[in-house]
């Protein structure tokens, strides 16, 4: 156990404040202290990306942070990405229209990366989509469904409308 | 009464499971609430692939703030029976585990003790001081090294390290041989891989009042784990609840039934308090079953035409340390052995299987099981009769085939083709990848822009929906077969269906829905799917071997038809009209042609429950539910055409699949969306298998690629764009005319992508036999090809 450090983090647009040991990851922050578990762990080796999260507005594994290491940062996850409990964001919506989920285990990263994609390309290429996706690994969709539902997303969000 | 047209069987409904997944509110078994003290287990893991234990200490481990226990392999030997694969079949050698290996270790992961902490991460600590003392052995880890004299020995009981031995021979192979023109000789070697699900395994076990207990597990298989479980523990399966969470996949790795959850509930009842393990990574690529580690040596007699006269197949598979519930060692070995005719029509074949024990993690059922490397086998024999014979490929397939005239079919290992559209799949593959095309532009030295271009065929059978004397079959007399389904008209007129399935990803929310909503009369939105929870749901044989659609299909028509029958019986007495005369469709129970002439369900409903002034009819029973179960016959058969077009870099030998086409036969279709979703998914796994994936190990037994970073997993860059086509040709064996889907995109994809690389490489006298076909493996081989002389 032994020492503790305090850091003030926003998650979600709420400033929390903890005191936390030196090695506690970020994912198990966010899982086992507040609760926010649509952000899973696969491998603990920041190769698979389940654990994706938006970072300062930028991709990041939080299977690799230390939460000591992040005051001040701004932590987005999966669970405040839909506006509300009755809609879905419109990579939810295109995710859902074009089946490229089934397990689920891996889609909040997917939806994360996907976040951080269209924000800086708003009309990406099928092969920046594909070289984007790499990000995440996907054991159930074979990936097309996923692409298919990054394009119908960005083509939605520029128009303006639901996917 | 007459078939009534589909309403929702057959269209694309979008799945009813995505919203919460995509919201992050999925369930899995790590983000279940854990009671405040609950213990979280650490395993102790082997180190070496084969010792003798001798000394364990625990001490420093103890002393951590927060350990509870340490215990080793004898004291959990106290609370678990070793564990036992029940497998009748002659040539078959039982053996026990010990869920905590006691004496000895068989291979790098076996667990040698175990930590209960008050949190994980001092339950990892924990482990990581636990101080065990081995005396190393000598291991045996290939399966060619397995049975040869003078090496070590991985059990007593296992004399030689032959788990198994089977042969089979029809009377008139040698005549077969002896007569042929030709005989094409090939041994194929394919490599290890594994399911790795992106969800690791994990379980949760809560004690509850008197000797009740709640098991939350990750699995494919919540009623046989039961059972297990009861059997092992002595923990009473009346008072054992299984419950399936969301699971991250599956792929037949969550369908064998672990030593972790033995451990989980046995420390339950021991501390009298909830127990929690959660796998990492590193756990799950050393300890979740491997697969794929087979041998085949396949010799074909063949005419000049290239019609094969008889097939002789020698088929050794890795069973690994140990024989593993429910499915043992032996599944890869006996289907492989009995698989491998495919869709060919071979009326003479003897075959000689072996499954081998070594000092490696115990193999197991990953999607496909030996279908992916027996059809490796046969697909690579059909490619080899061309060259030598000057044939096309895809000639030599049309003519071995069984043509759709000839079905029923019962092939030569005694499985029934009951219907199914081997020539039409193949034709109609070829047409949308243009075939004849692509080998009209083929130039001879196959190489265009500096990659050599080939095309690759598999065409195979797919064994889907095993019904109880499949298994029998095959020796798995545990197995039982059959499914269950509930299916219950609620007091309002809504509708609960129960099945003994648990998803990992299928959509059976959905697709089951879709079913029950079709086979009782009723509006989709009406129906809701329970699964994963044994308290609830019915007994059956549960989810792999891509079952579900076919069992848990077939068993909720039958269900279903017996509650509808009631509701006609009740509403034609309500309605004072013969029961002839009455319909039950879209939600409402009325007078055949005449729907605004009837009642809704809620209204027969309540006369069934007894919740208003009507009577129900003389003799007939209050409540408005009915269950029914599904054995399928022997095996239901699906099939398909695969047919992959790559690229192979000259220079690094890297692959690119530049079109990938699938023709699809899985019958009666339930959701087609869905149906892709399964290809698609599976022909990626099967990129992964041919190209990259493999659990690689040395000598000395330990494997050396236990990592996400260095187990390759096939990406969005690695995989192209699908070309998806379907033929539906119900079966006509099994209730609703579904076949399986779950794994035909591994099976064809292994094949044909291999066969497509040792077409690219075909003039440079290249044999491709082996997989994976890693850059640096066809590197090397076109290196060398090229400096030959001539």
């Amino acid at each position: 156990m032994g020492e503790r450090i305090e850091v003030t983090l926003t998650v979600n647009q709420r400033k929390r404040r903890a005191q936390v040991e030196p090695r506690l990851l970020l994912v198990d922050y966010l899982r086992h202290e507040l609760g926010l578990k649509g952000t899973h762990v696969g491998c603990e080796q920041g190769a698979c990306g389940a654990c994706t999260v938006l970072l300062d507005g930028r991709t990041a594994r939080s299977c690799l942070h230390f939460v000591a290491a992040l005051d001040g940062a701004q932590i987005r996850t999966v669970e405040d990405v839909a506006p509300s409990p009755e809609l879905l964001h419109p990579i939810q919506q295109a995710f859902h229209r074009q089946h490229a989920l089934q397990c689920g285990y891996c889609t909040p990263g997917f939806v994360m990366t996907t976040l951080e994609l269209l924000a800086g390309n708003p009309d990406p290429s099928q092969t920046a989509i594909r070289r984007a996706l790499t990000n995440n690994l996907c054991r159930c969709t074979g990936y097309a469904n996923i692409v298919k539902a990054v394009t119908a997303a960005g083509k939605a969000l520029r128009e303006g409308s639901q996917a | 009464m007459s078939a009534r047209p589909a309403r929702y069987v057959g269209q694309e409904i979008l799945r009813r499971e995505d919203d919460y997944l995509l919201r992050g509110e999925g369930r899995f078994v790590d983000d279940l609430p854990a009671p405040i003290g609950t213990l979280h287990l650490a395993f102790v893991l082997s180190p070496h692939a084969h010792a003798r234990i001798l000394s364990l200490d625990a001490d420093a481990a103890l002393a951590l703030e927060g350990v509870v226990a340490v215990l080793s392999g004898a004291d959990m030997a106290a609370l678990v029976k070793p564990i036992v694969a029940e497998i009748e079949f002659p040539g078959y050698r039982r053996h026990g585990r010990q869920v905590i290996a006691k004496d000895e270790v068989r291979f790098v992961g076996e667990a040698v003790a175990v930590v209960a902490a008050e949190c994980p991460y001092v339950a990892q600590d924990a482990a990581e001081l636990v101080e065990v003392a081995y005396q190393q052995l000598p291991a045996v880890v290939r399966l060619e090294d397995a049975t040869r004299p003078g090496q070590p020995q991985v059990h007593d009981e296992v004399p030689g390290n032959l788990y198994f031995e089977g042969r089979f021979a029809t009377p008139g192979i040698d005549a077969a041989f002896a007569g042929a023109a030709h005989v094409i000789r090939e041994r194929f070697r394919s490599g290890r891989v594994g399911g790795v699900p992106l969800e690791p395994r994990g379980c949760l076990a809560v004690p509850e009042h008197g000797d009740g207990m709640v098991f939350h597990s990750s699995t494919q298989v919540p009623h046989l784990l039961r059972t297990a479980l009861a059997q092992y523990t002595g923990q009473p399966e009346s008072s054992l609840r299984v419950l399936v969470p969301e699971v991250g996949g599956g792929f037949g790795t969550k369908a064998q039934i672990y030593p972790e959850e033995f451990v989980c509930v046995a420390l339950a009842r021991r501390f009298r308090r909830a127990v929690k393990w959660i796998q990492d990574r590193r756990e799950e690529l050393l300890t979740d079953i491997h697969a794929r580690d087979h041998l085949y040596e396949v010799e074909a007699a063949v005419d000049d035409t290239g019609l094969v006269l008889g097939l002789r197949a020698s088929v050794w598979t890795n069973g690994g340390a140990y024989s593993t519930l429910p499915f043992g060692c032996t599944l890869e070995t006996t289907g492989g052995a009995r698989m491998i005719v495919g869709p060919y029509g071979i009326t003479q074949y003897a075959y000689e299987a072996r499954a081998v024990a070594t000092h490696t993690t115990p193999a197991g059922a990953y999607r496909g099981v030996a279908q992916p490397t027996c059809y490796m086998a046969i697909e690579g024999v059909m490619d080899r009769i061309a060259r030598r014979l000057g044939l096309d490929p895809a000639e030599v397939r049309l003519r071995n085939m069984v043509p759709t005239a000839s079905l029923p079919w019962t092939n030569v290992v005694g499985v029934r083709y009951d219907t199914g559209s081997f020539v039409e799949s193949l034709r109609q593959a070829m047409a949308m990848i243009d075939y004849a095309g692509f080998r009209a532009r083929q130039p001879a030295d196959r190489l265009v822009d500096g990659k050599y271009r080939g095309i690759g065929i598999c065409s195979f059978t797919e064994v889907s929906g095993t019904g109880a004397p499949g298994w029998r079959a095959r020796g798995l007399v545990r197995l039982p077969g059959f499914d269950s389904g509930i299916v219950k008209v609620e007091p309002t007129g809504k509708v609960t269906a129960f099945v003994s399935h648990a998803h990992s990803g299928q959509g059976h929310y959905t697709t089951f829905a879709q079913v029950v909503a079709d086979a009782l009369g009723c509006e989709l939105a009406d129906v809701r799917i329970v699964e994963g929870d044994t308290a609830a749901t019915p007994y059956g044989t549960n989810t792999f071997a891509s079952r579900s659609a076919v069992t848990g299909g077939g068993a909720f028509i039958r269900a279903a038809g017996k509650v509808r029958e009631k509701l006609r019986r009740i509403g034609a007495h309500m309605l004072e009209a013969s029961v002839e005369d009455v319909v039950v469709q879209d939600g409402r129970v009325h007078i055949a042609g005449v729907p605004g002439h009837g009642l809704s369900f809620q209204q027969v409903a309540e006369t069934a429950y007894a919740m208003n002034t009507a009577t129900l009819p003389e003799g007939e029973s209050f409540g408005l539910e009915d269950s029914d179960f599904y054995d399928p016959p022997l095996v239901t058969m699906a099939n398909a055409a695969h047919i992959a077009q790559v690229a192979v870099d000259a220079e690094d030998g890297r692959v690119t699949i530049e079109r990938y086409v699938v023709v699809h036969d899985c019958g009666r279709i339930i959701n087609p969306m869905i149906v892709d979703g399964q290809i698609q998914g599976g022909v990626a796994q099967g990129i992964g298998e041919a190209l990259m994936e493999e659990m690689v190990y040395d000598d000395s037994g330990q494997m050396l690629n236990a990592s996400l970073l260095e187990y390759l997993l096939p990406t969005a860059a690695d995989v192209p764009n699908y070309e998806i086509a379907h033929i539906e040709s119900p079966s006509i064996d099994t209730v609703g005319g579904f076949k399986g889907v779950g794994e035909g995109g591994v099976i064809g994809a292994v094949p044909a992508v291999l066969n497509a690389v040792a077409d690219a490489l075909s003039r440079l006298d290249i044999n491709i036999n082996t997989k994976p076909l890693r850059p640096s493996l066809l590197a090397r081989l076109i290196r060398e090809a090229r400096a030959r002389p001539g």
